[in-house]
């Protein structure tokens, strides 16, 4: 067993502190730009289901999307994997997608029979 | 002779671990892989849930409160506190699986200290919260199972929200007490010197790392699911 090199060491450190510095920016983002919807654009919650809320929650998952990056990447280490495991740990997610949109259109479905049949 | 020649050209002929990773790493792996998608199920189905109900908890009304600092209005504060505490847990981890292909077996000892104390303090916030949101403080807006105020608009649908947090916030928050004690545990094996004997880079610090990001990695999708969205 190999002991790391110096420069390795070294590399390998400062990938680990430049991820955590974009998950804490990415982090600080997030939650300044929630606070300033909060309290500077919509404080009734009038707009809630409007486009420029949709456009909002969009962000959110895809800055959150970005922290995942960070996460399995550096700190779990899958970007210095063989490819084959990368492929192995991250093609069955793919599944999620289906999986999301199909709940969330289950979910409005039901919302409309509710309004429907007035319960 | 010639076949033993042309085996070794591809990853797939055997006689070594396509994945270039031991059995045991990849079999984590895989627990996580699984353990993702009982994750995404209890989430999915909180979005599900949500987007059938005419109304919602307000999440800004809801997680407001700040320990010490009682009758403050600081929605998101208390957690992004605790999310930065997770993260940095998180980095602690990671440089002590640095350290361990250093075989430097004191700096593994000192960032896994610093896992574990990480890990316990978020399971203290997280005590916190409960307890503030199941008993409410009085300053109103307690989230208890029979006593629900959240906010305007909201008292058609709440008992899902209320169930779905604790039901997820406390599976998370399994995930991370026993992430917390297997950081206990790999430090003392550390400290005993049974890593340094096993003489394989501290490959357990790597297994047991993997786990603890992993939390902290459901973490992010709980934070956007239940405060943000």
């Amino acid at each position: 067993m190999g002991h790391l090199s110096d420069a390795e060491y070294k590399s390998q450190v400062r990938a680990v502190w430049l991820a955590t510095a974009w998950l804490s920016i990415i982090t600080i983002i997030e939650v300044v730009i929630a606070l300033y919807w909060l309290y500077y654009i919509d404080p009734e919650g009038s707009m809630n289901g409007s486009m420029g809320r949709y456009a909002l929650n969009g962000f959110f998952v895809i800055a959150s999307l970005l922290k995942a990056y960070f996460i399995v990447g550096e700190f779990m280490h899958v970007k210095y994997e063989t490819r084959a495991l990368a492929i192995t740990i991250l093609a069955p997610t793919m599944f999620l997608i289906w999986f999301v949109i199909s709940f969330l259109w289950e979910g409005g479905a039901w919302l409309g029979l509710r309004e429907f049949w007035g319960i | 002779m010639a076949s033993t020649a042309v085996d070794t050209t591809s990853d797939w002929n055997g006689g070594k671990s396509p994945f270039g990773v031991s059995y045991g790493k990849l079999m984590m792996w895989y627990f996580l892989l699984s353990d993702a998608f009982t994750f995404s199920a209890l989430l999915i189905s909180y979005g599900a849930l949500r987007f059938s109900a005419p109304h919602w908890a307000d999440p800004n009304v809801v997680f407001n409160a700040l320990p010490f600092l009682e009758g403050w209005d600081a929605p998101l504060g208390f957690v992004s506190i605790m999310t930065f505490i997770l993260i940095l847990s998180s980095v602690f981890v990671v440089l002590a699986v640095i350290e361990g292909h250093r075989d430097n077996k004191k700096g593994v000892l000192f960032w896994m200290t610093g896992g574990v104390i990480g890990g316990a303090m978020f399971l203290g916030c997280q005590a916190w919260e409960w307890m503030h949101l199941i008993g409410g403080l009085s300053h109103g807006h307690g989230m208890s199972f029979f006593g629900i105020d959240f906010g305007p608009g909201t008292e058609e649908y709440p008992m899902a929200f209320a169930y779905l947090f604790f039901l997820i916030t406390g599976f998370h928050g399994f995930h991370v007490f026993s992430g917390v004690c297997l950081n206990m545990w790999a430090w003392w094996m550390t400290y005993i010197g049974e890593f340094e004997r096993r003489n394989n880079n501290y490959e357990m610090i790597e297994k047991v790392g993997l786990y603890w990001h992993f939390v902290d990695l459901v973490w992010v999708f709980v934070f956007l699911a239940f405060y943000l969205l």
